[in-house]
């Protein structure tokens, strides 16, 4: 029998918390463009992969905070989704998914190896930041970077959920999202609801990578890691919006955080992939109900 | 009945077809002048090619998006390597072993899967996370420590051999074997139910056939096949670990099924052969200079394929057919 | 008395609250055309969906030659005999014409030569032009479409044919040519149909007997003339569309 040290296992739950945070942020941009687009993305976390590179390239030559790279790469990102939607998705909207993927596969091999190019595999991690200390509660120990990166994730969540609620370009989404027939008759213009929706998505994770990179280090490998993530998260959340992803990026980052706790950092994609097959197999309309 | 335009329960034509192609394939390693590297290289198109044929069965057939070529692949290898190096046991009987393996995976992953109702979107997920399952399990297992076959000069038992060649010569065979199943499934019952299940399920449905029933058929086939190719290919590295289960590998064989055209064997070999032929030849070239290049063409080709031309390389093979008279049946 | 093909007993389908078969029973007669009408969203393809196993009904019983049938899967549906077209064609895009076919007949001949003969014949017999067979699903015109979908169900062998609006968006000379091609398969194959339809002038011409529905209930039963003047009917037109 494999034996976990209590505390050990309530500090993993911890960091869990606030890495599924971060995950939610990611998934949240992927649910934006499944749900309103019916876009099948395979590249989204490639983008959050490019995001950390580019996170490092501007701190490290800025000499800024990391987190600050965010103000330069959230609208950076904005338009390059806005152009990567005008380039290749808008052709190949109502495509069979089977072309969907395969479009957005080969867009993941050029960032990809894009990556590869320009920083040859190589790790990097920008060796600054502000959020570097430890902040102790009782027993527990967070870092300041996953508790600030938590936090703004949070924050974030709560801006987009205003933004789809509260909001004229929001309603439009969710009207789209709805039934792009009666919203095109209602005289929203979809195209460009839709090329909003991607922009959105895809800056959202130039925010993730800004924040990911105050603790981890930029890696040509994260883009599987933060696509299948993703993807999982969004089974997972369904159609339950804002709220539904939120639940479960955390639910998937205390099953990781279990995973490392309970047999060994190597076994956490294990956890959460098998999360995924059951998931799949028991809850095909996800947690929150999914179309 | 007696089909007198059919031979060993394929069309005449694409009997000579696969033979013909054999014989040219043959004569390849004498045309590369028996050189090691190329003769290599010409092995590695060659297994990619057959690997992609065996795709074509569940991806091309019955339509579904499977990323999990490598996981059975290397459930092949990785059983028939270990059984070799730990047990000494001739791959003759560690192939078969690593097939039934193989096959076990593919019935418990497959049998719910298709029982659930699980497609396009999921079905591609739940693949190309079944290869990263399965590799952090052999990780779990064995760790990260490779496992070394044992080396003879030329051993027909072991096969295990100093130089390419038989490998290759092997592989031609299995090409045209996998080939042949294609063409035996296109012509069947079983082909007739997969192509209309990939066209459209609920139609597929209604006309009798038993949807999950036919897809875990196909799912079978080809595990079947990546596993047997998977126990050549160790043969040929001499060496197993948990990165045969490589996801990346999953998804080119898929990427080249796609560019393929969906349901052409013949569009899925070219596409095999011409762009595994396009990524080594990139990989000793600019990819030496630029690590990612060979592929990052690959993703460009990809995307063109997809935006311009869905059908993909089929449909150029359908032109040319149509014009060259001879061809046509 | 005829024999009862078909009988649906007190089936009722709800999807979340809304009820949208609701407690409906009705018997269809060997050999006859009965036409199945009500206006929109009266719950006839629902009904259609119980009869072939799309869904399940949540009460009652469907019963086919004296069979329970309810809950079936639709591929042991059809083995029983009873077969179907769709509402919106549903064509295999990359299969031929005569590929789609033979994809039915495989369901009795297992032998793909013997099927594909099977299919030659019953593309002939709903007139579909010999040079039409190889083209591709995606290349035929709607008439085309719903006349192959018609082949490949009737290359099924079945007792029964369910028909969902196969006369929607056709011109009337093309509905023409289905009603003859339907009006053959009484006759000439012998086979039982169930006709839902929107269109009046098709379904009251071709049909032995109709059936309304409204509002998921059976509200008229009766000849086309008898159904045509009843106030119940004319009512529940009346409060959507007109006749």
């Amino acid at each position: 029998m494999i034996s976990v040290e209590p505390m050990l296992l309530v500090q993993n739950i911890v960091n869990g918390v606030f890495m599924g945070l971060i995950y939610s942020l990611v998934a949240l941009g992927l649910a934006l463009i499944f749900g309103v687009m019916d876009i099948i993305n395979f590249a989204h976390g490639d983008f959050v992969m490019i995001g950390a590179y580019l996170t490092f390239l501007l701190a490290t030559t800025l000499l800024v905070d990391p987190t600050l790279t965010a103000f330069i790469t959230m609208p950076l990102f904005f338009v390059i989704g806005v152009a990567v939607y005008k380039g290749i998705i808008e052709r190949v909207l109502g495509a069979e998914p089977l072309i969907q993927i395969a479009v957005t596969v080969g867009l993941l091999m050029v960032l990809r190896n894009l990556a590869l190019m320009i920083f040859k595999a190589e790790p990097r991690g920008v060796p600054f930041t502000v959020f570097g200390f430890p902040i102790n509660v009782g027993p527990i120990t967070i870092a300041a970077s996953r508790l600030v990166a938590g936090i703004v994730s949070l924050v974030a969540l709560f801006l987009v959920h205003m933004l789809l609620t509260r909001t004229k370009w929001g309603i439009a989404m969710r009207a789209t999202a709805d039934d792009r027939e009666v919203a095109e008759l209602m005289g929203i213009n979809v195209k460009k609801v839709y090329a909003v929706t991607f922009g959105l998505g895809i800056s959202l994770t130039a925010l993730a990578a800004a924040l990911i990179m105050t603790f981890s280090r930029a890696d040509p490998y994260l883009g599987l890691l933060y696509g299948l993530l993703s993807w999982v998260i969004v089974a997972m959340g369904g159609l339950g919006g804002v709220i539904g992803v939120l639940a479960s990026g955390l639910i998937i980052g205390v099953i990781e955080a279990i995973g490392i706790s309970v047999v060994s950092a190597g076994a956490r994609e294990l956890f959460i992939y098998l999360t995924f097959f059951l998931i799949l197999w028991f809850r095909p309309r996800g947690l929150f109900g999914r179309r | 009945m007696a089909k007198p335009n059919k031979i060993l329960g394929i069309p005449r034509r694409n009997f000579y077809g696969i033979i013909v192609f054999a014989l040219i394939l043959s004569t390849v390693p004498a045309l590369l002048r028996f050189n090691t590297y190329y003769v290599y290289l010409a092995t590695d198109i060659i297994l990619i090619a057959s690997l992609v044929a065996a795709w074509n069965i569940i991806g091309g057939y019955a339509g579904q998006l499977d990323l999990a070529a490598s996981a059975y692949m290397a459930l092949g290898a990785v059983v028939t390597g270990n059984l070799l190096a730990f047990y000494g046991l001739t791959p003759w009987l560690g192939i078969p072993i690593g097939v039934l393996i193989a096959l076990g995976v593919a019935v418990a992953v497959g049998y719910p899967t298709f029982r659930f109702g699980i497609k396009e979107v999921w079905y591609a997920l739940l693949t190309a996370a079944l290869v990263v399952i399965l590799s952090r399990i052999y990780w779990l297992i064995y760790g990260s420590t490779e496992t070394y076959l044992p080396t003879y000069e030329w051993s027909w038992f072991y096969l295990r051999f100093n130089r390419y060649e038989p490998f290759y010569y092997m592989l031609v065979v299995m090409l045209a074997i996998v080939l042949w199943i294609n063409y035996r499934i296109r012509h069947s019952k079983l082909g007739y139910y997969l192509n209309a299940i990939r066209e459209d399920e609920l139609a597929a449905e209604a006309l009798g056939i038993d949807v999950r029933r036919y897809k875990l058929y196909a799912l079978m086939i080809y595990a079947t096949l990546a596993s047997i190719i998977g126990g050549i290919y160790v043969c040929i590295t001499g060496v197993v670990g948990y990165r045969n289960f490589d996801p990346w590998l999953g998804i080119t064989t898929a990427v080249m099924g796609i560019v393929g055209g969906l349901g052409s064997v013949e569009g899925a070999v070219m596409s095999g052969m011409i762009l595994r032929t396009l990524e080594d030849y990139l990989r000793g070239t600019i990819g030496s200079q630029y690590p990612g290049s060979h592929l990052l063409v690959y993703g460009i080709i990809l995307i063109v394929v997809g935006v311009l031309k869905p059908e993909g390389l089929a449909s150029l093979i359908e032109y040319v057919k149509k014009r060259i008279p001879w061809l046509k049946s | 008395m005829p024999k009862t093909v078909l009988r649906v007993v007190d089936v009722v389908k709800r999807f979340g609250g809304i009820v949208a078969v609701d407690h409906m029973s009705m018997e269809v007669y060997e050999n006859e055309i009965l036409g199945l009408i009500g206006p929109n969203g009266a719950g006839k393809t629902t009904l259609f969906n119980c009869i072939t196993g799309v869904y399940r009904p949540d009460e009652g019983d469907v019963y086919f030659m004296d069979e329970k049938i309810t809950g079936l899967p639709p591929h042991v549906i059809i083995q029983k005999g009873i077969a179907r077209t769709w509402q919106k064609v549903r064509p295999f895009k990359k299969l031929t014409v005569l590929d789609a076919v033979t994809v039915g007949a495989l369901l009795r001949i297992p032998d793909v030569d013997s099927a594909q003969e099977k299919a030659k014949e019953v593309l002939e017999f709903v007139g579909i032009e010999k040079e039409k067979w190889s083209r591709l699903g995606s290349e035929i015109t709607l008439i085309e479409h719903k006349l192959v979908d018609l082949a490949r169900a009737l290359a099924t062998e079945p007792k029964l044919l369910l028909l969902d609006e196969v006369a929607a968006g056709l011109r009337p000379h093309e509905m023409d040519r289905l009603a003859k091609v339907l009006l053959r398969i009484r006759d000439e194959k012998k086979i039982t149909m169930i006709v839902v339809e929107h269109v009046m002038r098709f379904v009251m011409g071709l049909s032995d007997r109709i059936v309304v529905m409204h509002q998921g209930r059976k509200i008229a039963e009766g000849s086309p003339q008898q159904v045509a003047s009843d106030p119940k009917v004319i009512e529940a037109y009346l409060g959507t569309k007109p006749l």
